[in-house]
């Protein structure tokens, strides 16, 4: 029973469906960035540390649930204009596949790292919403575009996070899925080609979030940029996340 | 069903007139630059830049910034600048405690951004409060009418229906409708791009798809009831009545209804209107198309979408639409600003929940909380800008004394001024550009000359042209001068291998006679290379084979690829070298007499008599013999009943053979009203002598070069070479109908060089010394090469003289690349001549130059005149420079015959060029590097867009700021003042244009030593020289 009940809480923080509803509800009532930041850092740890107290293997359903779940988070994300809700979606769905790796029984120490290979670009994203909030009143796409021209610096990192987080080459995120996909391979060829789908989806809609912000024509309101300490703060953890990209690329072979 | 006639041709005519805003669009093939507020021409330049800029959701003028990057560069005359303002000011009521004077020239030369904002809620009592911060009044209501009267201005009127509901429900109605619309132009007027062809094309645009439509709904218009909305409806007039009826909109809106919906996708409209009316087009004639057409596949595709079963709870007609706004008109609002991206971005989610669970109490809780909140925000936006140009003034206190009434004056005059500033701008920086003129006209006469220059040469009067005639002067003992580029021939041309007629003159002109290339040498084999690439096409456009032929041949374009970018120059002679070169060719310029003409109808006629035995019958060639075809020619032709040589020949029975004389008739078209035909193409053929002589006497008293010609006459046509390059025929010669050049020089050379021309020349007081050779040349303008043609028909005593005259174009054109290869290059610095040809005949064959050359841009001047009057002044490409002495041209034929015809393509270019740099996503094409060539008649940007009209970022714009400066086309006539005036006069498109202010007009008296500016209906005398101490600005403004 008690296993039960760990099964079930982990799900609820590596979010399966319908149980993922709540981390959204609870990452949607969040108004501080810190709070956000550190609810997309813990929550699939603390998924992670249930699983390690699990004294049974995960059962093969699971996986298909997992693949679901990341589908449809996934799906939604392509029709949302809010980033906060944005970044809530792409957490659900990225961390959801880390049922995979656990399903193969890969050690729980490295599936802490794939978690935080996810987060860490999810909190540079609510620390970014957080900056258009400040300078816009809100973080949403098709309100002003514009920003590569408006913003400039702030763009940049912009994509590069976004880049990061839709798991672009070289960034960790990248080889957590090529090695999710290995993984799954193993198991349920299916389910390696349902994964691929769902990267291309999260392309899709990292491309439309992107589009909605960056291009365009700015309009008449004059936002401040990046100042160069942010910037730099920005840029530290974007390196670190590439290192620890190209440094994981052991992991594959 | 049917429609009576008389309504139907009320719809047609409706749609004629809805369509007159929409201007031209051209196949690309043969680019010709044109006006896009064309159809607006008729209203002053303001007046049209308004309607236009509304219409085609247009920028009219430039950004301030830009503006204010020419002041700061000293483009812009201050002087004019300041009148202006003082102009404005004067008619404004005084604010009290403000210099508006010095406001606004401030707010003009210190602001990047708008000052006065437009607000929906914010009144000048909250702005007021904002400004002392005191309390604002939050207990004053919206007012609901006003509220929705507002809506109705913003979403009824001319608004397309599925408009106003994409903007109230945020459904993407027009996306797909303009994505449908433009599969089916793409497939229809597709002109050979696509392997797969739509069927049944001959029946006309509507027909054509309206059969595919109403059977195919669910596989290609991914099931739209489409048939529902035609239902038996066969006539587009039948639908767009039906539609419009259903759509509720009353029948005296259908004209401006018409224009808003065809203006949504004006580039397949303006190519649609333009295929309409060329009647003689090949793909015309073939597949008939027209806006009607248009008109109703659109709305019937428009309905179809409104009626899908997911908007079927969305008010789809103008009344649903009048009773949502009547009746809900705060949800309404709502709405609006939702979907129109103006909500306050904090908003969105309240306002979209509030929507979505669409309580009414919430609604209206949503609605009170939002409109507080926006009248807020609008009212310190407006306080803070105020401030910001109160500060810049030095006045920070005058805004709190304003009580709101004079607040609200003083941002009614800034809203005004801010709407009307492009204009003021825009008058300065003309001003400008006519001061730096005046300072520089030389009025002096030339010395008279005691020996005829080395060589004279007629170039065309395109911009280009001045650089490179410049620096021919600068070479040796050359003169120049410039007419239009046809040089006054208008040709229908046939080229060698090409079965259609390509018009080699302005647009404006019809051209009569046909000129016809005709290889001098037997016809060879196909260049195996040609052969090859044939093929590789036709696998490429195949719907399979690409696949196969990228496994098994793609290596082969990747060597092509490395050879264009690493070494485009070297690789492209090498490629060269595989193509047969064209062989030898001659014009036939001269009129055929009547024999000759009958002859050669007899001619064909027996040949295609001779084929017609030896398929019919069966017969040998060397069998069929000359009085055979002779009596089979004559029968047909119903001369005689019957061919005896045939029946001797052959066991033909007598049935047979009169079976066989009705098929020549009936297929081989051997009968006398074909033959009648056949004369009238062949008496298109070539030049009577008097029209040559007309034509040499035109040509060369236009530009007045009547005596003292030189050994040679060099008739230099130009065009450009590049690669990779859709664009390529805007850069060559628009008064040749955006073709190249030299056949019309070849042309005017054949005629100047007859000795019985030259003979009867001397009646028109043309005197051609025996000496004299015109010699047709070509300037290649992305290269500067000039070339010379037909040197092998030159007197033998002229050839020793060529390498001089070589040697001096040559000269010329490294020194014209040397001045013209910094403006391309990112950060210009100087280069030697050699490296500057080198990189120029680079540009030439660089498959990933996206910009060979600047082309017309930078336009500003057309200068009617002598060459006198600027040669001394380097006008650096900017002035399209038209030879011109009034002195012999007493009853002003000659300068109205310029202003009739070069004139206007100028005016057209220069327009082209302005709007596409004001804004160059709306007029302009957008940058060329996602442009796809569409149906091998137009570009697209990316796979499917309206077709890209005007002229690319690439040409206008250098690092996303103007390249060119958009200022109107600066005429300048060198002419006695009444002279000048009348023929202004005479010639009703120029009358218009200046009268409307679409050009500017100059005119530099030389008797008098004056310079008369036309301005507002009134003149602007000043006295020639300027003044050379005081800025040329300030005594133009003053």
């Amino acid at each position: 029973m008690t296993e039960i009940l760990i099964l079930f809480l982990a799900g609820l923080f590596l979010p399966l469906f319908p149980l993922s509803m709540g981390f959204n509800w609870l990452l949607g009532r969040m108004q501080s960035p810190v709070l956000r930041a550190l609810a997309l850092l813990l929550w699939p740890q603390a998924g992670l540390l249930l699983i390690s107290q699990l004294e049974f293997a995960v059962p093969d359903w699971f996986l298909l649930l997992a693949l679901a779940s990341s589908g449809f988070y996934a799906f939604r994300a392509l029709a949302l204009r809010d980033v906060g809700e944005w970044s809530g979606f792409l957490a659900t769905s990225s961390w959801a596949f880390l049922w995979i790796p656990i399903h193969a029984g890969t050690a729980i120490m490295n599936v802490q790292l794939y978690a935080l290979g996810f987060s860490v670009p999810l909190v540079l994203l609510a620390f970014l919403g957080a900056g258009l909030e400040r300078r816009f009143g809100a973080a949403c796409t098709g309100l002003y575009g514009g920003l590569a021209e408006s913003i400039p610096r702030f763009s940049t990192i912009l994509v590069l996070v976004v880049l990061a987080i839709i798991a672009t080459p070289l960034f960790p995120a990248f080889f957590i899925m090529l090695v999710t996909i290995t993984q799954a391979m193993s198991v349920m060829p299916a389910i390696a080609a349902g994964i691929a789908v769902v990267w291309l989806l999260w392309s899709w809609a990292g491309a439309l979030l992107l589009q909605g912000l960056v291009t365009g024509t700015p309009d008449d309101s004059r936002p401040a940029d990046l100042h160069t300490g942010a910037i730099l703060g920005y840029a530290l953890i974007l390196v670190l996340l590439l290192v620890a990209g190209i440094a994981g690329m052991g992991v594959l072979s | 069903m049917t429609m009576a006639l008389g309504k139907k041709l009320g719809i047609r005519s409706m749609v004629y007139v809805s369509g007159e805003p929409i201007p031209f669009f051209w196949p690309m093939r043969s680019f010709i630059h044109h006006n896009p507020l064309h159809g607006l021409e008729d209203l002053p330049f303001a007046e049209a830049v308004a309607i236009g800029t509304r219409l085609f959701h247009g920028r009219g003028f430039l950004p301030r910034r830009d503006y204010k990057r020419y002041l700061a560069e000293n483009r812009v005359a201050t002087g004019e600048l300041e009148a202006g303002i003082e102009e404005f000011v004067a008619k404004q009521a005084s604010v009290p405690g403000i210099d508006l004077e010095r406001w606004l020239m401030i707010l003009l030369t210190s602001l990047d951004h708008t000052v006065a904002l437009k607000g929906k809620f914010a009144d000048a009592i909250d702005i007021h409060a904002a400004l002392t911060d005191t309390k604002p009044d939050t207990g004053r209501p919206v007012d609901e009418s006003a509220l929705a009267d507002t809506l109705r201005a913003e979403l009824l009127g001319d608004r397309p229906v599925y408009e106003a509901v994409d903007i109230l429900f945020g459904t993407e109605i027009q996306t797909d409708l303009d994505e449908l619309v433009i599969k089916t132009c793409l497939d229809f007027f597709d002109e050979g791009q696509s392997v797969w062809h739509m069927p049944g094309r001959e029946q006309g645009l509507f027909n054509a798809w309206s059969d595919l439509a109403a059977h195919h709904d669910r596989l290609l218009l991914d099931g739209l009831p489409v048939g529902r909305v035609l239902a038996d409806r066969t006539e587009p007039e039948e639908v767009i009545a039906a539609v419009m009826d259903s759509l509720g909109i009353p029948r005296s809106e259908w004209v401006a209804c018409f224009t808003r919906e065809i203006a949504q996708l004006h580039g397949w409209a303006g190519f649609i209107r333009w295929r309409g009316n060329a009647k003689r087009y090949h793909w015309t004639r073939r597949f008939p198309a027209d806006l009607v057409d248009f008109l109703a596949i659109r709305l019937t595709l428009a309905q179809a979408l409104l009626n899908t079963r997911r908007h079927r709870k969305l008010p789809v007609t103008r009344m649903a639409l009048e009773d949502a706004i009547s009746t809900h008109t705060r949800e309404t609002w709502l709405r609006y600003e939702l979907h129109s991206g103006s909500i306050l971005p904090a908003w969105l989610r309240p306002v979209e929940e509030a929507l979505l669970r669409g309580r009414e109490p919430l609604v209206d809780k949503v609605f009170e909380d939002y409109s507080l909140a926006l009248r807020k925000q609008e009212a310190d936006t407006q306080a803070e800008r105020l401030r910001e140009l109160a500060a810049a003034c030095g006045d920070e206190d005058v805004l709190d004394r304003l009580p709101p009434d004079q607040l609200d004056d003083l941002l009614r005059i800034l809203q005004q001024f801010e709407r009307e500033e492009g204009m003021i701008w825009l008058q300065a920086m003309e001003k400008h550009a006519m001061g730096h003129l005046l300072e520089n006209v030389n009025l002096t006469l030339p010395e008279e000359r005691d020996k005829r220059p080395f060589a004279q040469a007629l170039f065309c009067i395109d911009t280009r042209s001045e650089r490179i005639r410049r620096h021919l002067e600068s070479a040796g003992d050359y003169e120049t001068f410039g007419i239009a580029g046809f040089f006054g021939v208008p040709i229908s041309f046939m080229e060698l291998g090409k079965g259609s007629e390509m018009h080699l003159c302005p647009v404006l002109l019809k051209p009569k006679n046909l000129v016809l290339e005709i290889a001098t040498a037997p016809a060879g084999d196909v260049a195996a290379l040609s052969v090859l690439e044939k093929l590789l096409h036709e696998l490429k456009e195949s719907v399979l084979t690409p696949y196969v032929t990228v496994e098994a041949i793609g290596m082969l374009f990747g060597f092509d690829m490395i050879g264009k970018t690493i070494m485009p120059q070297g690789y492209a002679r090498w490629r060269q070298r595989l193509y047969r070169e064209k062989p030898g060719t001659h014009l036939l310029l001269d009129k055929l007499d009547r024999e000759q003409a009958n002859s050669i109808v007899r001619a064909v006629q027996r040949a295609v008599v001779g084929k017609a035995v030896e398929l019919e019958i069966g017969l040998k060639p060397e069998v069929i013999t000359d009085d055979m075809v002779r009596e089979l020619r004559e029968a047909a032709l119903g001369n005689t009943t019957s061919a005896p040589t045939l029946l001797e020949a052959c066991s033909l029975t007598d049935e047979e053979e009169r079976d066989f004389i009705q098929r020549l008739r009936n297929v081989y078209r051997i009968d006398a009203a074909f033959a009648r035909l056949q004369m009238e193409q062949v008496g298109r053929i070539g030049f009577s002598l008097e029209e040559q002589t007309n034509f040499v006497a035109q040509a060369l008293s236009s530009i007045g070069l009547k005596s003292g010609m030189s050994r040679f006459v060099l008739l230099v046509g130009h065009g450009s070479t590049s690669e990779n390059n859709p664009y390529e025929s805007a850069l060559d010669c628009g008064a040749c109908g955006g073709n190249h050049g030299l056949t019309n020089a070849k042309a005017l050379a054949h005629m100047a060089n007859r000795p019985q021309v030259r003979n009867r020349l001397r009646y028109h007081g043309i005197i051609i010394p025996e000496d004299t050779w015109f010699i047709p040349a070509m300037h290649d303008t992305v290269s500067d090469r000039l070339r010379l043609y037909e040197l092998e028909r030159i007197p033998s005593s002229h050839v020793i003289y060529l390498d001089r005259l070589r040697s001096g174009l040559v000269a010329a054109s490294r020194l014209c690349a040397q001045e013209r290869l910094p403006e391309l290059q990112l950060k210009p610095a100087p280069v030697d001549p050699g490296s500057a040809n080198r990189d120029a005949h680079r540009n030439a064959v660089d498959w990933s130059q996206v910009r060979p050359e600047w082309g017309l841009s930078g336009n500003a001047y057309f200068i009617i005149g002598r060459r006198n009057l600027t040669r001394d002044f380097p006008l650096k490409g900017r002035a399209f420079l038209h030879s011109y002495d009034y002195r012999a041209d007493a009853r002003r034929r000659l300068l109205e015959s310029i202003l009739t015809g070069p004139l206007v393509v100028g005016q057209w270019i220069n327009m082209e060029h302005y709007f596409s740099t004001v804004d160059n996503e709306r007029f302009g094409s957008g940058s060329k590097v996602y442009h796809n060539v569409a149906g091998r008649f137009g570009v697209m940007t990316g796979n499917l867009s309206d077709l890209r009209t005007g002229l690319p970022s690439q040409t206008v714009l250098k690092q996303g700021q103007p390249w060119h400066q958009p200022i109107r086309l600066v005429t300048v006539i060198e002419a006695p003042f009444e002279h000048a005036w009348r023929s202004i006069e005479e010639v009703a498109t120029i009358k218009h244009l200046v009268r409307n202010g679409w050009i500017r007009l100059m005119i530099i008296d030389p008797e008098k030593k004056v310079a008369k500016i036309y301005a507002d209906d009134d003149w602007i005398s000043l006295p020639l020289p300027l003044d050379a101490t005081t800025p040329q600005s300030e005594s133009i403004a003053s």
